[in-house]
């Protein structure tokens, strides 16, 4: 039985552009953002109608985003910017102010060429490369501070603590209710997949905040009465693929279609376009520094380094989800020039290898040229998968 | 359906269309065609030929395995599987000593890691590009005018390796194009080709690792030049089992065709 609320939250979507319009003609204001370290929710609480800026898969967006940017910029950033110059993407029409984050350096370059090229209203917060040192921390405070000063300016009021408070309650929520959610994707006789749960974590970057928590609600309540139970194991012929590595922004379904079609299960993700931003955020005080702290202190975004193999926070979590989600193998996805991602690879192969996880990396872009390709590397991967699982059950039935 | 223990593996390459009829564990007959515009038509005719050359008949066969690109428009199979896991297979069966892969075919070409039962455990394939490839030797093999059969033993007689740095088909053309201009022995550049090659394929080994014994499968693994670059970049020697590396995959397709006969013990009705 489908969930039908997934229905509304598609349709909504739809209708949330519109919507958009009519909030901005009555005074609205709304800050469009790409990053990872962006504090939502002081955006919120200064009356701001935030939107995560997504697009991806659009080969020819991404050529004209390579007449401002480097070509060596990634295709994600480079459509990005593609975007911006054709301006026909409505959520980037009706952004009034841009807010960017330096987690990852090209983000920051695309954050100059945009406001350069483009003229629009950008403002930039600084992210240290390493989050542990005390140094970091006190610029990391001292940037959020600068990043609330910029949207107070914009928004023309000052941050109200118990605005603040409301906003990060509610995020909490959101947050909470998503992890939830997530749960039931994984488990034995699931009714709702792992990409239907991407699809509703991707349409709250544009649903206003109050309706989404709602619509989360509801869709929790759905589950519950169809599958009344979680339960995470593996069940027999299946392949369990956990995803990881470069961004897969709304738009781009290529590597997804092809996993899924070839009888992969998805069953986690770490991507920055995924569940990885609403875990493990726990915000200590209620101020825009502590809220920005609190996004600090996550799983650090893969285009920090890995600081020491043994130790790294983000290793560490790709094993946890991996264990929690009964995962059997990871296909690494990695766009062409997102240089984080790319030359971690073999690192992380090595590392899960250690572990006896197998890790297949997927490099591509927009264009649909290497679709065969990936497919034969998938369907390869999934056989190894499965054959795996097969001699393992025969050594067990011997 | 007879009661010969028959079963047939026909991979559809982008270059060569292959076929293997595999008799109570044996190879009883074979084909290779070259692959045209109906994929589907190539691997019929591809099996037909391996049949005849084994005096049975399309009833004769138990099960069939469809491999290689053409794999996802063949209804003449019982299943389709790719050609790494095939590659594994068949290199396998003609030396269980193998422990790594390297195949090179007219479009791609692979690093493949198996364990002591031929199941693969790992691999690597190039991104996109047609260095390394059957297609980029044709290529090369044009601008010496000469045909592709001839470039290993021109490599064999080089007495200096010219380096050749770009592995781009179109640069490593205008490469070698200059490189003739300027006076150098075409034998020197051919094993420059090669040895660029082998250093590419190097790459991929970086991500899968190497442990012997190695099998080299695929089109190109008839070329001698290609064999003692890869061995002297690699710095390994090649296992040199007689049958044609060209057949690898089909080999293995058959091999897989007989293990899933074996271990469903009821099989569907073939469609074509």
């Amino acid at each position: 039985m489908a969930i039908k609320t997934l229905d509304i939250i598609r349709r909504r979507v739809e209708e949330r552009p519109e919507e958009l319009k009519k909030e901005r003609a009555n005074g609205k204001k709304v800050l469009g953002w790409i990053g990872y370290h962006i504090p939502e929710e002081v955006a919120y609480s200064l009356g701001f109608i935030p939107i995560r800026i997504s697009v991806g898969g659009d080969s020819k967006l991404v050529e004209v985003g390579a007449r401002y940017a480097s070509s060596k910029t990634c295709v994600f950033l480079r459509e990005i910017v593609g975007a911006f110059a054709e301006n026909t993407d409505p959520y980037i029409q009706e952004t009034d102010v841009l807010a960017f984050d330096a987690t990852c350096l090209q983000n920051f370059r695309a954050a100059e060429v945009i406001e350069y090229f483009f003229k629009r209203d950008v403002v930039v917060l600084g992210v240290p490369r390493n989050v542990y040192w005390e140094e970091a921390i006190e610029y990391f405070t001292q940037e959020a501070k600068e990043f609330t000063r910029l949207l107070e300016e914009r928004a023309g009021v000052s941050v109200d603590k118990k605005k603040l408070a409301e906003a990060v309650d509610l995020f909490n929520k959101i947050r909470a209710a998503l992890k939830e959610i997530y749960q039931y994707q994984a488990s034995k006789g699931n009714v709702i997949s792992w990409l239907e749960v991407y699809d509703l974590i991707q349409a709250g970057y544009v649903l206003d905040k109050q309706e989404y928590l709602q619509l989360l609600q509801q869709t929790l309540a759905e589950l519950k009465e169809q599958q009344s139970y979680i339960d995470i194991e593996q069940e027999a012929g299946e392949a369990r693929i956990f995803i990881s590595g470069s961004v897969i922004p709304r738009g781009d379904r290529k590597l997804i279609n092809i996993i899924t079609s070839l009888g992969g299960r998805i069953v986690g993700d770490d991507i920055w376009t995924g569940i990885i931003p609403y875990l493990d955020l726990n915000i200590k005080e209620i101020s825009p520094e502590g809220i920005a702290l609190g996004y600090l202190n996550r799983t650090p975004h893969g285009a920090l380094p890995y600081l020491e193999l043994k130790t790294d926070k983000r290793l560490k979590k790709l094993h946890g989800l991996l264990d929690e989600y009964k995962a059997q193998g990871v296909i690494y996805h990695t766009l062409r020039y997102c240089d984080p991602y790319t030359f971690k690879a073999k690192e992380t192969k090595d590392v899960l290898a250690q572990s006896g996880i197998p890790l297949l990396e997927i490099h591509t872009e927009y264009a649909g040229s290497d679709y065969e390709a990936i497919r034969t590397r998938v369907e390869a991967f999934v056989e190894m998968i499965r054959n795996q699982t097969i001699e393992s059950e025969e050594e067990v039935s011997a | 359906m007879t009661n010969i223990n028959a079963f047939a593996g026909v991979d559809v390459g982008s270059l060569g269309t292959k076929a293997v009829i595999l008799v109570n564990g044996e190879i009883a007959g074979s084909s290779l065609i070259r692959t045209g515009i109906n994929s589907v038509e190539n691997g019929l005719e591809s099996l037909e030929k391996a049949l005849d050359s084994a005096n049975l008949k399309k009833e004769d066969l138990k099960y069939i395995v469809g491999t290689g690109y053409g794999r996802i428009s063949a209804p003449y199979a019982n299943k389709t599987i790719t050609e790494i896991t095939c590659h594994a297979k068949g290199a396998h069966y003609l030396h269980p000593a193998t422990r790594t892969i390297i195949d090179m075919g007219g479009q791609d070409c692979k690093a493949i890691r198996v364990d002591e039962e031929g199941n693969v455990v790992d691999f690597a394939m190039n991104d996109k590009c047609a260095a390394g490839t059957g297609r980029f030797l044709e290529v090369m093999a044009n601008v010496f005018k000469v045909d592709i059969s001839e470039l290993g033993p021109l490599a064999l007689k080089a007495t200096q390796v010219l380096p050749v740095s770009s592995t781009c088909t179109v640069f490593a053309e205008s490469e070698t194009v200059s490189l003739l201009a300027r006076g150098e022995k075409p034998e020197d550049i051919i094993i420059g080709v090669h040895h660029a090659i082998a250093n590419r394929i190097k790459g991929l080994f970086s991500r899968v690792g190497i442990q012997s014994d190695v099998f080299f499968s695929g089109g190109v693994a008839k070329n001698t030049g290609m064999r003692k670059a890869l061995e002297e970049v690699l710095e390994v020697r090649i296992a040199n089992p007689e049958n044609d590396p060209q057949l690898v995959g089909a080999i293995g397709a058959a091999v897989s065709a007989q293990r899933l006969y074996e271990k469903s013990g009821n099989v569907s009705q073939r469609s074509a």
